[in-house]
């Protein structure tokens, strides 16, 4: 078996030319997370006539982005916000309704939509909840999923962040409303990680850093097939792991696989060998994987 | 509307009825090699039944000066021998002047033969011989004495090293012309009567140097005795070789000898039909075959005639089949017979060789990673085993290389594969006379493989189990019965088979399993001598099974939300699909003058999943050859390839409503003998695909409102064109090699979609030159270059990073298409073989250096988390692999 040593070879090449950065080290601009509350606005009726769901489409929608610029020095961010028709285009070049603009800085971005983004309508008038489910290749099964695109630059950096508005509907009685997902306190080095309490770290590292047992947050919920048969689902959160110094591994935790395994929460955080003390900055977004979506902060007091 | 499928069947098997009934007397063509029983692309491939005999020699006139100064000599000659016995062409090989060339030529142009017969018909044949010359001591005239007792010298001449039977060499004592001597059997055997006392034994052969050794013989007594002759050319078998019928504008045949010494091939026969004009390189140490811009799984492979599903032992490991038991791969870039079906690229034919018929041989390997043998031998007369095996011990091994799991808990990685060969051959024996009924010859084959991969990642530090298991299986078992009765061939090749493709992952199962049943009859009749028919039928019956328990799939399913992975019931499914492919095949060579234009047409009828499908597949081919050494050839023609069972299934899994994949395929080429072992060949061709199943299909929604999402479509089109160049040294003594050239475009695109666009693995110019030449002491050089025109691939224009917040991933924001290539590759590769001959066995070791000058050729890339930046990685570097095999 000449053939897997050569095949060895060509991995041990790959691992020699890896980028140095790396997704949970947040040095620059960044869009980490956007949660939108509801995350589900879920009408009684299912219908591909918004007139129908005008209910539902009108109701308020608040956007909150985080979006850290930890090497900004508190510049002003420009952003604008934009819904369209289509999934596919991630930049809203289509059939783009500006639903917001300004001015923020690094941090947390607080938009409030009301009306709610649902009652956006094109330049002819066309609703555009119309023009979405003509291009959503569900046609509406999943429900409306309208996609907000956020446009954030600082000086020469710019980032496009899409994040999707869901309207259901209660196409079985037993479907609810997604609830948005909040990850308990964390565990850092064994002890817990609550906010507004004051931690320090010392040394190389690393350190550990575990989520609770999740049993009861995540949620069950139920989607049509495409025969229209229920589907039972069960949320298994993901955990996206963020740091201003060092890097987390792994950088994401949890989900469920293709053979029905559920990962466990357990990162281990290693500041760079050079680091000085300083304060480090920590983001944990957690995903329920139906578009529910939140975050947790915390800081640590760091020396090597 | 289609006729139902009782009314089809009936008329395939009239059609049979009617081919079968239509067929008589003689049809012979030229010999190709020594041990040829196999049916090609429809085609006979002739056999050497009676080899010719020497009945009448005539003594060389010694050159007067040359006896005069004691020289001696030997000549060797390339004796052509016509139809009736008699002496046509004589050419010296090696000149050794001094008036001896003159003298064998003049005296062997009077030989007289009995006449060589290939399949029982007598034909022309070219043979070697050598003359020697030896000084007679001058006659003294004596009283004549009583006659001295006798002694008797017997024995058996056999190969150093490979232990086969010499036959037709001469064995005397000393270098009196007029001793007595004797002409070894086709056993190798002789018997010697002499005087008594010290024999100074010569044995002279063909191939073989002068061997001499000293033999005291008693009055009265018989001495037995075996003899060892070294082969001059241990490196390269030589055989007798004519040109076999060729009606394909473009069939690449490859020896035992090219398919095994090739650089940078692994020693692996399959891999070196990557190195013809036609294949694009694949990437790394992938074996695909991606042949003339079609994709890999578009180029059928067979083993005798019978498809195989897999090539490689875990996807690019070495190949399913032991090197030792293939005798030749034919390889078919686009064009080929009407006999092939079920693919619109090209073709690669695998024939296995029988068992020896002289005495018992074989090799044993032993890798780091693998050992395997191979045996043959007669078992009686007219009946000859071979066999091969080979089993791996990665699995044993890894744990002990490995490190440690780093996250403390339990890391195995458990790959094994093994594959067998076993072959029995049975029939009249070569040189026998064929019977008044015909003859009968043929064989039983059983080969397989059984790939398994355990992965098994648990506990420690570790957020995630994992637990995978793959494996892909098949067997086959196939018959061989060929019958010849004058110009009449007809070859039945009846088989059977079962493929496994098992996955597990966590809790996830899927086994898909195939049994099969097919069987090929081939026919070719001379009607008269322009024009030679052949037919025949192809049918195959199949059962799959597809079960297992999967989870409820996302967007295939039910609409998924974007990223999201949440827990799934799992499902168990159970599918079940019989495919029966039956085809009746027609072809015509009409020759008229210089002249050979052969219609054919392939007609398929299928019942995939419930489905009827049927595809017609007209077909011709034109050959011109103005001269003995120039041919002109072209071809046009139809190719269906059915689509796969499952892609059947309704939606969403699947489409009831699929077609057979379609191309047009035509060439235009030249070929010109430049010398008798040097041909060019330049062939230019384009090739249209269409029908092509994509995936995504079409949604549709019903007048109840749900949607229907179909998983493919046959909206795929494609399309190549270019030339190949091939310029090849036959198979020498000493040397063999080739320069492969190939000019490429490949394109693609799907109906309704914008402009074609090239393949991912368009290679514009892709050259390869091959060379082996085999050197003193037993050493032997070889060497192969590649340049390739790198592949197309994407440019990244980042202006600004493209977050999908839910799916917490990056998008990259890309140029046109394929719009540029990689760097051109390049790579070359040295091998070194030494062959020791022992007297009864061979060591051979080599050492196979890929990537001599360490070249960095692109072969992936990869991408930053935001996509800003592409990374490549660099193929194999300088990699020298070193094997050792022995063989008797």
């Amino acid at each position: 078996m000449r053939h897997l040593s050569a095949l060895l070879g060509l991995l041990l090449c790959a691992a020699c030319v890896g980028p140095e950065d790396t997704p949970s080290n947040v040095k620059d601009l960044r869009v980490l997370a956007m949660r939108l509350d509801p995350p589900e606005l879920l009408a009684e009726t299912c219908s591909t006539d918004p007139a129908v769901l005008a209910d539902t489409l009108v109701r308020p929608v608040r956007l909150t982005a985080l979006i850290p610029d930890p090497a900004g020095e508190g510049r002003d961010l420009d952003y604008t916000l934009w819904t369209c028709s289509s999934q596919d285009d991630d930049t809203c070049r289509e059939d783009r309704v500006e639903l917001a603009r300004g001015v923020t800085k690094g941090g947390e971005l607080v938009v409030d939509l009301f009306p709610g983004p649902g009652t956006s309508r094109l330049g002819d008038g066309t609703f555009l909840v119309q023009r979405i489910l003509e291009k959503d290749l569900y046609n509406g099964l999943g429900g409306v999923r309208m996609p907000l695109v956020l446009w954030v630059r600082g000086g020469s950096e710019q980032i496009y962040a899409q994040k999707l508005m869901v309207y259901g509907c209660r196409f079985f009685p037993e479907m609810q409303a997604n609830v948005q997902p909040e990850l308990p306190d964390l565990v850092l080095a064994g002890e817990p990680w609550v906010a507004g309490v004051p931690r320090e770290l010392s040394g190389p590292g690393p350190f550990e850093v575990t989520v609770p047992d999740l049993t009861g947050r995540e949620e069950a919920y139920v989607v049509p097939s495409f025969e229209l048969k229920p589907v039972n689902l069960q949320e298994a959160w993901e955990v996206a792991w963020h740091a201003s110094l060092g890097s987390f591994s792994p950088n994401t935790t949890g989900g469920a696989d293709l053979g029905g395994g559920v990962a466990r929460h357990r990162v281990e955080w290693t500041p760079p060998r050079n680091a000085q003390a300083q304060e480090v900055r920590f983001w944990m977004v957690v995903r329920d994987g139906r578009g529910g979506m939140s975050w947790l902060e915390r800081t640590v007091k760091y020396t090597p | 509307m289609p006729p139902t499928v009782a009314s089809n069947r009936s008329v395939l098997w009239l059609l049979l009825a009617v081919l079968s009934l239509s067929s008589v007397p003689a049809w012979a063509q030229a010999y190709d090699g020594a041990r040829r029983e196999e049916v090609d692309a429809g085609v006979h491939t002739p056999v050497l039944t009676k080899a010719p005999e020497l009945i009448q020699t005539v003594e060389a006139v010694y050159p007067p000066e040359a006896a005069a100064a004691g020289k001696t000599a030997s000549v060797e000659m390339l004796v052509t021998i016509d139809e009736k016995g008699q002496v046509s062409d004589v050419q010296v090989v090696t000149p050794v002047g001094d008036g001896f060339d003159e003298a064998a030529i003049a005296a062997v142009r009077q030989f007289q033969f009995s006449p060589a017969e290939v399949d029982g018909a007598p034909a022309p044949i070219q043979i070697q011989y050598v003359y020697n010359f030896v000084l007679q001591p001058p006659k003294v005239e004596e009283s004549a004495p009583p006659p001295p007792p006798e002694a008797t010298l017997t024995g058996q001449l056999l190969a150093r090293g490979s232990r086969s039977r010499v036959g037709g060499a001469t064995v005397r004592c000393g270098d009196d012309p007029e001793a007595p001597e004797a002409l070894s059997d086709e056993d190798g055997r002789f018997t010697l009567k002499v005087t008594p006392g010290t024999c100074d034994v010569r044995v002279v052969a063909n191939d073989f140097h002068l061997f001499t050794t000293k033999e005291e013989l008693a009055p009265n007594e018989t001495t037995e005795v075996i003899f060892y002759l070294m082969p001059k050319a241990p490196g390269y078998e030589t055989v007798v070789r004519g040109a076999r019928e060729k009606k394909e504008v473009v069939r690449r045949t490859l020896e035992r000898q090219e398919l095994q010494k090739v650089p940078g091939s692994f020693g692996d026969p399959i891999r070196v039909i990557q190195n013809l004009p036609g294949v694009a390189r694949a990437p790394a140490i992938a074996g695909q075959l991606i042949v003339r811009g079609a994709s890999p799984d578009q180029t059928l492979t067979f083993f005798d005639g019978v498809e195989v599903p897999l090539l490689y032992h875990l996807g690019g490991g070495p190949s399913v089949l032991n090197a030792e038991f293939i005798d030749r791969v034919d390889f078919y870039p686009g064009g080929f017979g009407s006999r092939y079906g079920r693919a619109i690229g090209g073709a690669v034919d695998v024939a296995t060789r029988k068992g020896s018929s002289d005495t018992l041989h074989g090799s044993v390997k032993v890798d780091l990673l693998d050992s395997g043998f191979f045996l043959e031998a007669p078992v009686t007369e007219g009946i000859s085993i071979a066999g091969a095996a080979r089993r791996s011990y990665v699995d044993v091994l890894l744990p002990v290389v490995l490190p440690d799991d780093p996250e403390g808990g339990t890391l195995l990685v458990l790959p094994r594969y093994w594959d067998y060969q076993v072959r029995v051959d049975f029939g009249a024996k070569r040189g026998s006379e064929p019977g008044p009924g015909g003859r009968h010859s043929g064989y039983v084959m059983a080969f397989g493989s059984d790939d398994l991969l355990n992965v098994v990642a648990s506990g420690g530090g570790r957020n995630r189990d994992i637990t995978v298991d793959a494996r892909t299986l098949f067997h086959r078992v196939k018959g061989d019965w060929t019958y010849r009765h004058g110009n009449f061939t007809s070859v039945f090749t009846p088989y059977a088979g079962y493929d496994l493709g098992s996955f597990g992952f966590g809790e996830t199962k899927l086994d898909a399993s195939i049994w099969s049943l097919g069987a090929r009859e081939d026919l070719a009749l001379e009607l008269l001598p322009w024009l030679t028919a052949r037919g025949g039928a192809d049918v195959r019956f199949e059962h799959l099974v597809g079960e297992g328990r999967v989870p409820f799939l996302g967007g295939i399913q039910y609409p998924a939300f974007p990223g999201g992975e949440p827990k799934v019931e799992l499902q168990d499914i159970r599918r079940v699909a019989n495919t029966f492919d039956g085809a009746l095949y027609a072809e015509l060579d009409m020759k008229v003058g210089p002249v050979t234009v052969t219609p054919g047409l392939r007609a398929t009828y299928a019942r995939i999943y419930g489905q009827d499908r049927f595809a017609y597949d007209p077909r011709l081919w034109m050959r011109v050859q103005p001269t003995e050494k120039t041919a002109i050839k072209g071809s046009l023609g139809l190719y269906s390839q059915p689509p796969e069972a499952f892609n059947l299934e309704p939606a969403p899994l699947g489409n009831p409503a699929l077609t057979h994949e379609r191309s047009f395929q035509s060439s235009l080429g030249v070929e010109q003998q430049l010398t008798d072992i040097i041909s060019v060949d330049v062939t230019g061709y384009y090739n249209r695909r269409y029908d092509l199943v994509v995936s995504p299909g079409d949604t549709v929604r019903n007048e109840d409102g749900t949607l229907t999402r179909f998983q493919y479509s046959n909206r795929g089109l494609g399309r190549a064109y270019g030339m190949e160049v091939m310029l090849r040294h036959a198979v020498t003594r000493d040397f063999f090699g080739w320069l492969a050239y190939t000019l490429n475009r490949s394109e693609q695109r799907r109906v309704g979609s914008n402009d074609y666009r090239l393949t991912t693995w368009d290679q514009t110019h892709i050259l390869t030159a091959v060379a082996s030449y085999r050197l003193p002491y037993g050493f032997e050089l070889g060497a192969r270059m590649r340049y390739v025109t790198g592949r197309p691939t994407t440019p990244l224009q980042h202006t600004f990073d493209r977050y999908d917040v839910d799916r917490n991933n990056f998008t990259g924001t890309f140029g046109p298409t394929n719009s540029i290539r990689f760097q051109p590759f390049h790579q070359l590769d040295l091998r070194l073989d030494k062959n020791w001959i022992f007297q009864s066995w061979t060591l051979n070791a080599y050492i196979d250096v890929q990537n001599v000058y360490n070249a960095s050729n692109v072969e992936a890339t990869f991408y930053d988390y935001r996509v800003r930046e592409q990374f490549e990685v660099p193929g194999i570097p300088i990699l020298p692999v070193v094997g050792v095999k022995g063989s008797f």
